[in-house]
């Protein structure tokens, strides 16, 4: 019994061990640990698929590495993994860079132990959603740095719940401060003035700005991946779309083919979208507080809107497909659906994955090519940044986030999740910022004078400094125009704002309203009438023995045998 | 050195402390939550609330109705089938009886995602097209193809227990089949129809992984409402699952669970 016991416990023991070791991004002895709380896919996780593995090896159609006569993977030289990366990688982490694509998270402990003399174990787990998230937070789970998005942070911080970056973080003359020295200077003047969006206060009285609270990650846009082959045969043209707009959500030529997001944030945005489309589309794009009134109008809460948008969300729901989290995607390369309101991000997902699939069925051209557009009404302009919560091993955290933001590792994590680094690179001598080449790198072709698209504001420089040289596909509807958006979506999108309690509770019970089946009183009352008969009928077949059923006369003799075993 | 001695009461321990943390204590904090405000006071705007809303009492309806329709289908499959396996005289019953089982086995998340791909690919087809918008059927279907084992182990369980002499005395006195059926089967099985109704009808109205799988998300009963407010509004979340309790806790009296003599669940498993 008691050997049992022990084995019992050791045999637990060895089965959790395992689980630990691949919970943490290193190990060691006297180690310091950093809790990362970040969201699902959304970091460089190593292997095939990671921008150094694909780079480093030839691949075929699939993705896959193509086997030489021996079975061994065939090596290529890159153009952008080059040799001054390979220095650059021996440099940060004292070994050489291995083609099985290392993870960033290992990388990460080795850089810290070279550069802070001190061993560190990174936990990494992730959420879902913002609002996940949150929960863990006030639940008072403890970690060191989260990724939350613009609205969250603003929430976050407005509560007194995070812990605000150093100033020599900012200080662009120490050259360990990356982020600082290399972040888009756009993104960094989004975060000086929370994109626009009203200053909050802090419970100490103290202004709040997201440049103190958060450093940038990944940016995008919202917008909506389409696929052109399976509109066209439907007789939908490419400018039907444009013109549409958000109207897609509820024109019902695309019933049952367009999917919306199974959150009330998003939801509700593009709710906005359809039913405001008429004034934003009138607003006047060269007035002053035009960025103002549009971000007024995607978030508005009061009643009179909620009154309006509360139709449409009807409207939208039985004309969509379904309500989804992260099946879009799929449903999307599979070519069951025709449009997926999605992140920028994963849209470039979703366009990479319908191309590499392209071979597998060649024949069904269909599902080959996607593309991706952005209502000329405007849309949603979102920000992830990491922010640190009270307590948090601040030193670690910033290193950390230095890290993520060397160009390097950042190409590293946009090129594995699709989405946008906020990272542009600082301008060296006469080479282009990293980002530039990177992107140029991906989608660049030669120039023929007139595919100049222009990313300047990214890069903070005057109007036709910076830009690459793409085809007009890539310009105006593929990865490149999701990845990094023109300055003309930049100009009409809007910054979600976080909701104050009584706002949060109304779109919240709008949000119920909208999801759960509205019945008629009367069949409310059928139905209830049949549920009571149902539980009179239990009641009847429970207690039936004293009533008899089928009023059939007893058998004869039956009575007087019942009268004699009584 | 005295041997240690396992009396009942310690042997009670690990069951009174699982029963403490997992049971009591988590109560104790949904009953906390259900009847406070945002400001932790007690008060009973959760509950006006709650019965002020026709969206949440419909929603209550509508699971209900789906899950009497999950109910019933479950039982209109499983009490033939039943029957036969307990009444036949088949060597290898038991492995009839596995093929049902086995499914349980299996990681339901999983099931219910291959149940997903099976009916995509039948929506492929022309005649079914139909298919891909019928978000309630195919709830229905994952649900049933889920709580399915449920409703035939009591049944079965209760079936094998009625003695044979009880067939034999029918017979001896005349009764055709149907009457046999009537007097002597369903009565009998009456306790394997109340279990296999309890353990089908109360899951399926809060297994909400089916119906946003199956049901695109549009399909939302009482349990995906009880996740979403647990994602904004802990107190009406908690109210919500506290009304879901009492529904439970009703159907079980009405079902005559708690009545130990007639208790037959799991006594297969």
């Amino acid at each position: 019994m008691k050997k049992n016991g022990i084995f019992a416990i050791a045999l637990a023991g060895a089965m959790l061990l395992p689980t630990a070791a691949m919970l943490s991004g290193c190990s060691g002895g006297d180690v310091v640990t950093l809790r990362v709380y970040n969201w699902e896919e959304y970091i460089d996780e190593g292997g095939k698929g990671t921008f150094i593995y694909d780079e480093l090896h030839e691949l075929d159609d699939d993705g896959d590495p193509v086997l030489d006569a021996n079975g061994k993977h065939i090596h290529i030289e890159s153009d952008i993994v080059d040799d001054d990366y390979k220095t650059w990688y021996e440099e940060t982490t004292g070994h050489a860079l291995s083609e099985e694509g290392p993870r960033v998270l290992d990388d990460f402990c080795e850089w810290y132990e070279r550069t802070h003399h001190q061993k560190i174990r990174v936990e990494y787990s992730t959420f879902g959603t913002n609002e996940d998230m949150y929960n863990e937070i006030v639940l008072g789970n403890e970690y060191d740095l989260l990724c939350p998005s613009d609205y969250m942070i603003m929430k976050l911080a407005a509560e007194g719940r995070l812990e605000r970056y150093d100033e020599s973080f900012f200080n662009p003359s120490i050259p360990e401060n990356y982020y600082v020295r290399n972040v888009s200077p756009y993104i960094a003047e989004k975060f000086e003035t929370n994109a626009g969006l009203e200053v909050r206060k802090d419970p100490d009285g103290e202004e709040i700005y997201w440049k103190d609270f958060a450093a940038g990650y990944m940016w995008g846009t919202t917008g909506f991946v389409y696929n052109p082959a399976a509109l066209e045969a439907a007789g939908i043209s490419e400018e039907d779309l444009e013109t549409l707009g958000w109207d897609v959500f509820t024109d019902k030529r695309f019933k049952s083919k367009i999917t919306a997001k199974d959150n009330v944030r998003d939801t509700y945005f593009a709710a906005l979208g359809v039913a405001f489309q008429d004034e934003l589309l009138n607003l006047d794009r060269t007035a002053e507080d035009y960025i103002p009134k549009l971000t007024a109008i995607f978030n508005a809460t009061d009643d009179a809107t909620i009154d309006i948008v509360e139709p449409t969300l009807m409207d939208i729901k039985s004309n969509i497909y379904s309500f989804e989290t992260d099946t879009g995607k799929s449903d999307m390369v599979q070519g069951k659906i025709w449009l997926n309101y999605a992140w920028s991000g994963d849209a470039v997902y979703a366009l990479d994955l319908a191309e590499s699939g392209k071979s597998e069925d060649g024949e069904d051209e269909a599902t080959a090519y996607l593309n991706y557009f952005v209502p000329e009404a405007g849309s949603n302009l979102f920000f992830d940044g990491w922010v640190m919560p009270k307590g948090a091993n601040k030193e670690a955290a910033q290193a950390f986030v230095n890290f993520m933001s060397m160009p390097q590792n950042a190409m590293r994590n946009s090129y594995y999740i699709g989405y946008t680094s906020v990272i542009a690179g600082e301008k060296i001598g006469d080479d282009d910022p990293a980002m530039l080449t990177y992107a140029d790198y991906l989608y660049g072709e030669e120039d023929d004078g007139e595919n100049f698209y222009d990313l300047s504001y990214f890069f903070g420089a005057e109007e036709g400094t910076y830009g690459i040289c793409a085809d007009e596909e890539q310009r105006t509807k593929r990865q490149l125009f999701a990845q990094f958006p023109t300055p003309e979506v930049i100009a009409r999108s809007a910054v979600m704002d976080y909701y104050d309690e009584e706002a949060s509770t109304r779109i919240n019970e709008l949000w119920s309203r909208v999801k759960a089946e509205s019945l008629e009183p009367w069949t409310i009352a059928v139905i209830v009438v049949a549920v009571v008969g149902i539980i009179g009928a239990i009641l009847l077949i429970k207690f039936g023995n004293k009533i008899d059923f089928f009023h059939s006369k007893p058998k004869k003799g039956y009575e007087k045998i019942k009268q004699e075993n009584a | 050195m005295k041997a240690p001695r396992f009396t009942r009461k310690t042997l009670c321990i690990p069951y009174a402390v699982f029963l403490i943390f997992f049971v009591i204590i988590p109560m104790c904090v949904i009953l906390f939550y259900a009847f406070t405000d945002k400001e932790m006071h007690f008060s009973f705007s959760n509950f006006l609330r709650f019965f002020s809303d026709p969206t949440k009492l419909s929603t209550i309806v509508y699971s209900i109705v789906i899950s009497l329709i999950t109910t019933v289908i479950c039982l209109l499959i499983a009490y033939p089938v039943a029957l036969i396996l307990a009444r036949s005289k088949l060597k290898k019953k038991f492995v009839i009886l596995m093929l049902f089982v086995l499914p349980m086995w299996i990681n339901f998340v999983l099931r219910i995602n291959a149940i997903r791909e099976f009916f995509n690919l039948l929506s492929q087809a022309e005649a079914l097209s139909w298919l891909e918008n019928a978000n309630i059927f195919k709830t229905v279907v994952g649900m049933v193809y889920d709580f399915l084992p449920f409703m035939i182990l009591p049944l079965y369980t209760t079936m094998l227990k009625i003695d044979d002499s009880l067939y034999e005395a029918s017979a001896d006195l005349g009764a055709n089949a149907v009457t046999t059926f009537f007097r002597i089967t369903l009565p009998l099985s009456v306790p394997g129809i109340m279990s296999g109704v309890t353990m089908v009808f109360l899951p399926s109205m809060t297994n909400y992984v089916v119906s946003d799988m199956l049901g695109n998300a549009k399909v939302t009963i009482i349990g995906k409402f009880i996740y979403e407010y647990f994602g904004s509004d802990w107190h009406m979340g908690s109210m919500v699952a506290l009304v879901l309790l009492i529904i439970v806790f009703v159907s079980t009296i009405l079902s005559g669970g708690f009545k130990s003599e007639e208790n037959v669940r799991g006594t297969n498993l």
